[in-house]
């Protein structure tokens, strides 16, 4: 694995150099070069035009357009900071972001323990290992909307699955996405059904990345197998772990598919994620500058989690393994 | 010894039961669904979703197909879906030369910009993407549908020049000193050599193109543009209750993505494995 983990992309791609290093070493003549900024101009026109229209601009849009009322129709009108406490004093924003917090607080840390667990089964020289991995892996191609429409049923409190299993040992089911403290675990449990076996794959790579002497070394010194996954397997895993969460943890202060097939915010306003407000705010409300407020706030705290989580990783990260 | 091998041959079976427990929990909803889009509303409700149909009864599948133009649904979104690989793969793919292989002049100060913008969150651009849409009077177009994705995408562009980066520099150096164009080395040189890295970067775009739901939704409103996201949304709420046609819908639209999972599956797992899949 590299040493450098300094960015999220970076963490599991062992396959080259990270970051804008020069790879050739032989500097070509001067007149093949001119020829190559000809090409190279050529070669980055559309990803370019694309970058910046598409993702620089609409940057610097959602800023701007925080600052103004403005419904489409009639010119927008610039308020300050009147978007962002209108939010908090009359649209409960308050409740959309702990809701969501809630949820990924329900959905990465069972997710990422299960990917490990599996990862931590498969890493083994036993019959069938890439059968169940793929098997494993299967749910994670599954679409969100799709799958959501097959939830519905399996978790209808009537006609369902589960609450037809649940009568098999004497439980009567509650109505599941009908009842404010159901609906959100279920609407997680989708989630976790989804891309388990996706982060799991992340973790089996982490785990083969790891020396096999390391742990022959270690248990001739008398080290525990438990001592040994504390002091060598999880150590070593913390880029693996890293990139698992941070990338889970973005996702999942955007879902949407879900929630929106699944309860669409319901019922009343238990499950109203940030992302399907700022939806229902923007395309339902026309209230463009309170969306992108709301697209502003929560893009600040998704911010803050993944800074977080580096410096967290960073601190604890060994370098030395080379 | 009998009672030592005994239980390593008992922990053997608790390890693989526990293994079976979890796939069964990975595939049954696929199972469920698969029985109950053969049944009728009567037997989606009132046998147990575990026991297969008495007999296989397609009428689910010609009732949504029919009822609800899917498969001009399913059209829109295989149209979308190819137009917007061909297309992000490609501009991607000459981009990532570009990065990887070529000097010019800001080249890394760009390549840093490019990496800075795989840090927003999709939700954070969507409002703002729609009124540039709705600027260059694209909304209720197939174009506003894939345009924003197709011109290639930093992560693509990303993954696909850590991969270019591991060519030897010496078989492009022959290359040009034999007179090449980089255009010609990248089809004829490249290409050729990076065919796992561009299947892998095919099999991102497609699945998000298929998958892809409050884009389309909120881009389009006429129903000859809608995908087939939108259309199983639209009949969860048409068809409440009606669990035998809901359910059909939902598996004409995973059984594609199943397909392409059957024939690509060493490469998907591989590559997962490799690069991460931005979602």
């Amino acid at each position: 694995m590299p040493a450098d983990f300094g960015h999220v992309v970076t963490a599991v791609a062992p396959t080259a150099a990270v970051g804008p290093t020069s790879a050739t070493s032989t500097a070509p003549p001067a007149h093949s070069r001119r020829k190559q900024v000809g090409a190279a101009a050529f070669f980055l026109f559309p990803s370019l035009v694309g970058v910046l229209l598409f993702l620089v601009l609409p940057v610097i849009l959602v800023i701007l357009l925080s600052f103004v009322r403005w419904d489409l129709l009639s010119p927008p009108k610039f308020v300050g900071f009147a978007n962002f406490t209108d939010l908090f004093q009359y649209d409960q924003i308050g409740h959309s972001l702990l809701i969501t917090l809630y949820y990924v607080v329900l959905n990465i840390p069972i997710q990422t323990v299960i990917a490990l667990g599996l990862a931590l089964m498969l890493n083994r020289k036993l019959p069938a290992m890439g059968f169940f991995r793929v098997l494993y892996v299967l749910p994670f191609l599954a679409t969100p909307v799709a799958m959501a429409v097959v939830w519905n049923w399996v978790f209808d409190p009537k006609v369902g699955v589960i609450n037809s299993l649940l009568s098999l040992v004497g439980i009567h089911g509650p109505a599941w996405l009908g009842s404010s403290t159901w609906a959100m675990p279920v609407v997680a449990f989708a989630n976790i059904w989804q891309y388990t076996g996706y982060n799991m794959l992340f973790f089996l790579a982490g785990l083969q990345a790891i020396p096999r002497q390391l742990y022959e070394v270690s248990g001739m010194d008398g080290a525990t197998k438990f001592q040994q996954f504390y002091r060598i397997t999880l150590p070593l895993l913390n880029p693996t772990f890293l990139f698992v969460l941070v990338t889970g943890v973005i996702g999942s202060f955007q879902v949407f598919d879900t929630v929106y097939v699944l309860t669409n915010g319901g019922p009343g306003n238990a499950t109203e994620v940030m992302n399907l407000k700022i939806y229902q705010s923007a395309f339902v409300g026309f209230h463009i500058g309170e969306a992108c407020a709301m697209s502003v706030i929560l893009f600040l705290i998704i911010l803050l989690f993944t800074m977080t989580q580096f410096s967290y990783f960073r601190r604890r990260t060994t370098y030395e393994m080379n | 010894m009998g009672l030592l091998r005994w239980s390593r041959y008992g922990r053997l079976t608790v390890f693989y039961l526990v293994l079976i427990a979890v796939a069964a929990v990975f595939i049954a909803p696929y199972i469920f669904a698969i029985f109950a889009s053969f049944k009728p509303l009567s037997g989606v409700v009132h046998d147990k979703a575990w026991q297969p149909p008495s007999h296989f009864d397609t009428s689910n599948f010609t009732t949504v197909l029919r009822s609800q133009h899917f498969l001009k649904y399913l059209g829109n979104t295989a149209m979308i879906a190819v137009i917007l690989t061909i297309g992000q793969v490609v501009f991607s793919m000459m981009g990532a030369y570009a990065f990887a292989r070529m000097r010019f002049p800001g080249r890394d100060a760009l390549f840093w910009v490019y990496l800075a913008t795989l840090m927003v969150p999709n939700v954070v651009t969507l409002v703002p993407l729609y009124i540039i849409m709705n600027k260059m009077h694209l909304l209720n177009t197939y174009w506003a549908i894939f345009l924003p994705y197709v011109l290639g995408t930093p992560y693509a562009i990303f993954l696909i020049r850590q991969y270019f980066m591991t060519i030897p520099e010496e078989i492009i150096e022959a290359a040009r000193l034999d007179g090449c164009g980089e255009q010609r080395i990248l089809w004829r040189v490249v290409v050729p050599l990076s065919k796992p890295i561009l299947m892998t970067a095919s099999v991102i775009a497609f699945t998000f193109a298929w998958n892809n739901f409050l884009w389309p939704l909120i881009v389009t409103d006429s129903t000859s543009l809608r995908v087939a996201t939108v259309g199983i949304s639209n009949l969860n709420s048409n068809f409440t209750a009606q669990w035998n046609l809901v359910v059909a819908g939902s598996l004409i639209a995973l059984v594609p993505m199943i397909i392409v999972f059957a024939i690509f599956q060493k490469q998907i797992v591989n590559s997962i494995q490799l690069t991460g899949v931005n979602r």
